[in-house]
């Protein structure tokens, strides 16, 4: 993998809003595991977004992908309201951003190479040859040119998130969702993976919103760090991970990032 | 966002095709770029050059440009070079460009080659059956001297599973059957005065033939197909290695209680069905003037011990090949979202293939005992 600098410093004046949440509440049911959610992730920022067990991170995501309706609140993508939309306009939004789930979710009986085709036949006129040449540039941005032709199951679990952050960038969305883009990883790959994150934020100035708890790469590559928290229900911190470590005034922010144990002081 | 139209100018010079893109190269204009290369690479260059000086923006899918052109020139041996470009946007197609070599085709060998994978694959699926059916007969043998190594509660649970469960449908199917060859032989044994031997007919034909295959068709596709998926997802999901490193031999646990399962519960519906489909004949034959009583004593005239025990025997020979077919093809379960599917196709085809072959195996010997 090429080695890419990591996170620069992050300045929020004057940048566009990629995705804005106002008030949102998000849980099952009737019953919030967030509530009151006030958020901007701004456009070319790597935001990463976190807590302990269940305070409810994976439940967002999936708000913030549109697979699940917000309890209450607006969520904006690219300026489109998606909290109670029409299924046309949420088809609209779809298409502004990729998402890699935390296993990959290749579809296991199609290569490499057809899965990162399969957006591009789906929503694009282009020939049989342009989509093979945009699918084999798109695994090659993840290092897995070489491996077009291999089915999921023939090949690691780190490549397996590769080429599912390959799909995800098939139409060239300007957001890409990342749920535990780390999980299982060993520290090299995950490296790796951090490092193709910047590469592909830097080149292409792809917003990224990972899902994770992995302090090294929040860390490393993390413009800001988005804390929830299931016990007070809230969105508790909001800033660059090392100013939250360092001077949070919120306690458990602290012992999260800086991984004390919580019979600690 | 609207896109300035790309300008493809591709200049031969000499031997040379020097390619040089002006505009924005995205998503929305690739296809027309990639389209305007086509004849040009046509003429056969023996050098190839692209510039993109002149392109304004490029995404990740605008690098497919120069990856179609990497690959012409690497397929063909011919050098290229990539000019106009630094910093981000030379890394971003850099980085494109990796492991892009076409990959040598393989040596095409046909039809030995095919025959010699399926010979293969055709060793290491007999291998496979051997070794099931050794590690069956040996453990059988194990619980045989030792009751207790069996799990008696999973067994139950299979019987009821797979026994009691299927009582509605074999008893449906049983009853049906016997109606329908009723119906069927009626009007044929009639014109010759023989219609009270129509009550032979379907005796024989569904305690001795149909009775046993039908029950053991529809255990192959509830329980056979059951077996494969149920042991086929505990494959993918390694619990079959789970059990081994505890010392668990999957057979044991997994393959014994089903089979044994399967063979009691198997002659007792074939029994079921037989006694169904001899009652669905006589919904025919009760309205042309045949009572019950004329009709059950000539069923029972046609029927001897001998052939109430063929149908018995055959009934426990399906069992064993459904269960075993069924748990062999779980246990073969190979990898990836398909491999489950796939096990549970193969229990029922190889399954229900299985139960004919040997129906007809059985059906000629107990002829030649003159059963």
């Amino acid at each position: 993998m090429t080695q890419i600098s990591t996170a620069t410093p992050t300045t929020t004046s004057g940048r566009k809003v990629a995705i804005s949440l106002r008030g949102v509440s998000i849980g099952y049911g009737d019953k919030a595991i967030v509530e009151g959610i006030d958020l901007d992730i701004y456009e070319g920022e790597i935001m990463f977004i976190g807590g302990g067990s269940g305070c409810g991170k994976s439940t967002l995501l999936s708000s913030l992908n549109t697979l699940r309706a917000p309890l209450s609140g607006s969520i904006k993508i690219d300026g489109i309201e998606i909290a109670g939309a029409d299924e046309d306009t949420l088809q609209r939004v779809r298409r502004r951003f990729g998402m890699m789930y935390q296993l990959g979710a290749l579809f296991g009986g199609m290569s490499l190479l057809e899965n990162v085709r399969l957006p591009l036949e789906e929503f694009t006129t282009l020939s049989n040859d342009a989509m093979d040449d945009l699918a084999r540039a798109k695994l090659g941005l993840v290092g897995l040119a070489a491996h077009a032709d291999k089915k999921p199951s023939e090949i690691s679990g780190g490549m397996q998130k590769r080429a599912a952050i390959a799909r995800a960038l098939a139409l060239d969305p300007p957001i890409i969702f990342l749920d535990e883009p780390s999980a299982g990883l060993d520290p090299v790959t995950s490296a790796d993976l951090d490092a193709m994150i910047v590469a592909l934020n830097r080149m292409l100035g792809t917003t990224f919103v990972v899902i994770s708890h992995e302090l090294a790469s929040i860390f490393s590559i993390g413009h800001r760090f988005a804390m929830l928290d299931g016990a007070r229900r809230r969105l508790v911190a909001l800033g660059p991970p090392l100013e939250l470590r360092d001077s949070s005034p919120d306690t458990w922010v602290r012992r999260f990032l800086s991984r004390t144990p919580s019979g600690d002081a | 966002m609207t896109h300035a139209a790309p300008t493809v100018r591709a200049t031969p010079s000499g031997d040379k095709l020097a390619i040089a893109i002006e505009g924005d190269l995205v998503l929305e204009t690739v296809g027309a770029v990639q389209k305007a290369l086509e004849a040009p690479l046509a003429t056969k260059p023996r050098r190839v050059s692209l510039d993109l000086k002149g392109v304004s923006r490029i995404d990740a899918s605008g690098v497919a440009v120069a990856v179609r052109l990497h690959r012409f020139a690497k397929a063909a041996g011919l050098p290229f070079d990539i000019t106009g470009i630094d910093g981000d946007r030379k890394l971003l197609v850099d980085l494109a460009l990796r492991g892009q070599d076409p990959q040598p085709a393989q040596a095409h060998l046909g039809m030995v080659r095919e025959v010699g994978m399926r010979a293969v694959e055709g060793f290491n699926t007999l291998k496979d059956l051997l070794r099931f059916c050794g590690e069956v007969s040996v453990i059988a043998l194990q619980i045989i001297r030792r009751p207790v190594l069996l799990r008696w509660n999973d067994t139950l649970v299979a019987m009821a599973r797979h026994g009691t469960d299927a009582v509605p449908v074999v008893g449906l199917l049983g009853f049906l059957i016997g109606a329908i060859i009723a119906f069927q032989t009626y009007d044929p044994m009639a014109k010759f005065g023989a219609k009270l031997q129509v009550a032979d007919v379907v005796g024989i034909s569904i305690v001795r033939e149909l009775g046993p295959l039908i029950t053991a068709i529809v255990l192959a596709g509830r329980s056979g197909s059951a077996f494969a998926a149920e042991i086929g997802t505990m494959k993918v999901t390694q619990e079959l290695d789970a059990l081994r490193t505890f010392g668990i031999d999957p057979v044991r646990f997994l393959v014994i209680p089903r089979m044994l399962a399967t063979l009691l519960v198997t002659p007792l519906l074939s029994v079921y069905a037989s006694i169904l489909g001899v009652l669905g004949g006589y919904i025919v034959l009760g309205p042309k003037g045949i009572t019950i009583m004329q009709y059950l004593v000539e069923v029972r005239a046609a029927l001897t011990i001998g052939g109430f025990l063929q149908g018995l025997a055959k009934a426990a020979v399906f069992a064993i090949l459904v269960s075993g077919v069924g748990c062999l093809a779980g246990i073969r379960t190979g990898q990836g979202p398909g491999a489950v599917g796939m096990s549970t196709t193969r229990a029922v085809v190889v399954g229900i293939v299985a139960i004919i072959l040997a129906d007809s195996v059985l059906g000629s010997f107990f002829y030649s005992l003159g059963i």
